[in-house]
């Protein structure tokens, strides 16, 4: 190592080692970003341009503790990195049926290249996502199937493995959210999302690793949340929100639980739910919900997140530590039933992979699904006639909701295949009179991606995310001008987190953007209900 | 048997038994490689149904109709199921040399045969039309998949032409060839040199050399999406994670989560 180090010094300028030269071409720039005129209509690239958008790149991680924490290289690229990548990669087709059959089937029909939200955005060819995925499986046609082998790469359009290589990788890799848009449209259900996973632990195994996404994995590992606060911040910010909730109303014992052993409900959310804005409206109005039910419920300092970072790249063991912390924290606290807030990627592993990681849940309470969505929740309840509602508190609103990708197309709700549409549109209907969709291939299994999602949420994509929203941003557009919508409902802290910033962004006010239960909570009538 | 006859019928022959070989032998091979390989999570596209029963439902569809392409692009959709319908009707239409007795649907297609055979072609070249034409298939086009195609035209327009004179072979003589190949006992025959006598017209020595190597391509090609379907987990997976538990290959046991007060304890 010593000598590496000294190495690297006196190469100095030269740039000698694969390592210096990948990190002159991987070399963050912070580029300004560009937005496009809102008119209500998705225009498609006329023809897609090869590598325009190439010069957009996140910020590697080069904290040498955090890489050392994960489990991933310290020094940047490692010296024999084709051997560890080939090595991984072939890890990644022997773990994964998803990854081995999408790279076998894809015929190249182009049924899904023009569906992609960074496509659309940035009309990048790259960014097709078949394009996206023969990124990959031209290193898989090269190195693991026999026409590759005997013929090489005139034959298949393989590729050797090169800097040049890592460089498109990294780049284009980290210009997808893994909405999975594109496995709606395509003939197989080839999943892109399931190819930049593998990718980007590839990219983790040779030491090119992202920073924002894998600052947050340690963070969540360690501390147990993605903010990286220590147990007595998230007390103080969640008493905070209680002090607020209590002076707000003027109901001194509406709550916040915390660590409260014996609970019925163990409630996990988002971090940024606590203090970020639009986020904690939400959190009111999840208190608020708790508080009329009747039902106790605690949030827990030790599973103080419920966004799960792991899931971004494909390394099942970040994913299932961090997961650990919920069901953990159930246990100890001795609860009877899980309820998630609002999130996307974090519904779809508490929904789909706990189980599975974690499972079988058989000292939870039977009687409920496990786990349960917020939404799920307060259908119940309204339907139930539990809470008393007050629409007009919500007159000034039109709303429309935005499908967030991970629930349309991660899960079922209600136990049945369309609940992850109907049940939130379903409460959205409940406290609001006034409710229009979006168009139609902009919302439900169609929806489009925010534009961040999947750890491009970090100030240094700003440029791809400002592209990526285009889609989203201009059907909302064509909502507002056919029905005046001004309130967009949110259902994950990545895109309230997204949104929040794209919408003055493109011109139109922050409060524009907001969650269902915020909305739940704005109407929501506290108090003893009559004839009680 | 005269010296080309003999070279001819002894070609088609160890022809036909290679390329059965390797497509069977590599088709198995690549299938049983998406059976084996774990998939660790259970990752449906919503809406997928909640039961075995419309999951089965969904992917019919998806087979029969190209249900979740035709949600994306009207032209691939329509060339597409149009190809791949005719290309079924036509090997179906293709029995009649296989079979000693042929069935009536087989015969009842002969009405259609050739208009069908004409959409086949036809809906073969619109796809190689868009291919070069459509800048964003063009991007990620490699010659493999224009082999594909135009080995698909070739075995059709042959297929085509030995419906007319002069092409016309003997359909008798080539249905008793098949008729004796398809016979196991044929293959050791080969071997002392006593091929089947295989009709003498080139043109279906060119159409079915070509369908032979079509058959070795196969398992090495992303003609492999006819098998590898059945295996994406989007679409073969029941989306019912909470209500059943899905094992991980490779991550078995139970998670094992101890009472252990970590919980309420300070993490910081």
């Amino acid at each position: 190592m010593a000598d590496k180090e000294a190495q690297t010094v006196t190469a100095g300028a030269a740039a000698t080692t694969d390592n210096d030269k990948i990190q002159a071409m991987l070399k963050y720039d912070k580029i300004d970003y560009q937005t496009v005129e809102l008119t209500g209509e998705i225009i498609l690239p006329t023809e897609p341009v090869d590598k325009c958008f190439a010069h957009i790149k996140p910020q590697l991680l080069t904290d040498k503790k955090l890489l050392a924490n994960l489990g991933y290289p310290t020094d940047g690229l490692v010296d024999n990195w084709k051997e560890v990548f080939l090595r991984k990669m072939d890890e990644m087709l022997k773990k994964y049926k998803s990854v081995r059959v999408f790279m076998d089937i894809c015929v190249k029909c182009g049924a899904c290249a023009d569906k992609c939200p960074y496509y659309i955005g940035t009309g990048d060819a790259n960014n097709m996502p078949m394009a996206r995925q023969e990124l990959m499986r031209k290193v898989y046609r090269r190195y693991f199937t026999v026409p590759g082998q005997l013929f090489g790469n005139w034959m298949v359009k393989g590729e050797e493995l090169s800097l040049e290589l890592l460089n498109m990788w990294y780049t284009y890799f980290y210009q997808c959210s893994e909405c999975r848009r594109c496995s709606v449209f395509c003939p197989y259900g080839i999943d892109t999302a399931e190819v930049t996973m593998a990718a980007r632990e590839i990219l983790n195994s040779v030491g090119l690793v992202q920073k924002y996404l894998h600052q947050i994995i340690n963070n969540a590992q360690t501390m147990g949340n993605n903010l990286g606060m220590q147990k007595n911040a998230v007390i103080n910010a969640l008493e905070f929100v209680e002090s607020d909730l209590q002076e707000e109303t003027g109901i001194d014992n509406i709550r916040i639980p915390i660590d409260e052993e014996g609970a019925e409900i163990l409630f996990v959310t988002p971090s940024a739910d606590f203090f970020a804005s639009p986020h904690i409206e939400s959190l009111y109005g999840y208190a608020k919900v708790f508080h009329q039910a009747g039902i106790s419920w605690t949030m827990s300092t030790y599973a103080s997140e419920g966004g799960n970072f792991g899931l971004f790249i494909h390394n099942y063991e970040h994913m299932k530590k961090i997961n650990k912390r919920i069901w953990q924290a159930a246990k100890d606290l001795k609860v009877k039933r899980v309820v998630g807030g609002e999130c996307g990627h974090m519904w779809r592993i508490l929904s789909s992979y706990s189980n599975t990681m974690w499972g079988p849940f058989d000292w939870l309470d039977q009687r409920y699904p496990i786990p349960e969505h917020i939404c799920e929740f307060t259908l119940n309840l309204l339907k139930r006639g539990a809470l008393k509602i007050d629409k007009s508190a919500n007159d000034e609103f039109i709303v429309t909701m935005h499908d967030s990708c991970q629930i349309a197309r991660g899960m079922e709700m209600g136990g049945t295949e369309y609940g992850q549409f109907e049940i939130p549109r379903a409460v959205i209907r409940y406290v609001c009179d006034k409710f229009q969709d979006m168009p139609e291939d902009t919302i439900r299994e169609r929806t489009f991606c925010c534009g961040a999602g999947q750890g491009l949420l970090g100030d240094d994509m700003l440029p791809t995310r400002v592209k990526g929203a285009i889609p989203r941003m201009q059907a909302y557009t064509a909502a507002k001008q056919a029905h005046g919508v001004n309130f967009i409902a949110l259902i994950c802290a990545i895109c309230k987190a997204q949104l929040s910033k794209m919408f003055p962004t493109y011109g139109y006010p922050m409060e524009e953007v907001g969650g269902i239960h915020q909305l739940v909570g704005r109407a929501i009538v506290l108090g003893a209900k009559e004839g009680v | 048997m005269g010296g080309m006859t003999f070279l001819t019928s002894i070609a088609i022959s160890s022809l036909f038994y290679l390329s059965v070989f390797v497509f069977l032998a590599g088709f198995i091979y690549r299938v049983s490689l998406y059976y084996s390989t774990p998939q660790p999570l259970k990752i449906p596209q919503t809406p997928q149904p909640v039961n075995v029963g419309g999951v089965v439902f969904r992917m019919a569809g998806d087979v029969l109709f190209f249900r979740s392409l035709s949600k994306g692009t009207t032209l691939l959709f329509f060339a597409g199921w149009i190809f791949h319908i005719t290309l079924l009707v036509t090997g179906i239409r293709h029995l009649r040399y296989f079979l000693p007795m042929v069935p009536d649907v087989v015969v009842w297609f002969s009405h259609v045969a050739i208009f069908i055979g004409f959409v086949l072609l036809l809906s073969l070249v619109v796809l190689l039309i868009r291919r070069i034409v459509d800048k964003k298939v063009v991007f990620v086009s490699s010659l493999s998949d224009y082999f594909v195609l135009l080995l698909l035209i070739c075995i059709v327009f042959t297929g085509l032409l030995m419906r007319y004179a002069p092409f016309r072979p003997d359909i008798v003589g080539i249905k008793g060839l098949m008729l004796e190949l398809v016979n196991p006992v044929t293959a050791f025959s080969l071997l002392t040199l006593h091929p089947p006598h295989a009709p003498a017209n080139y043109m279906f020595a060119i159409h079915i050399i070509l369908v032979f190597i079509l058959l070795i391509y196969f398992p090495f090609s992303k003609l492999m999406h006819m098998g590898g379907y059945f295996f994406s987990p989007t679409r073969y997976m029941v989306n019912n994670p909470r209500t059943k538990r899905y094992v991980n290959p490779w991550d078995k046991e139970p998670g094992n989560l101890t009472v252990s007060g970590e919980g309420g304890q300070n993490n910081g």
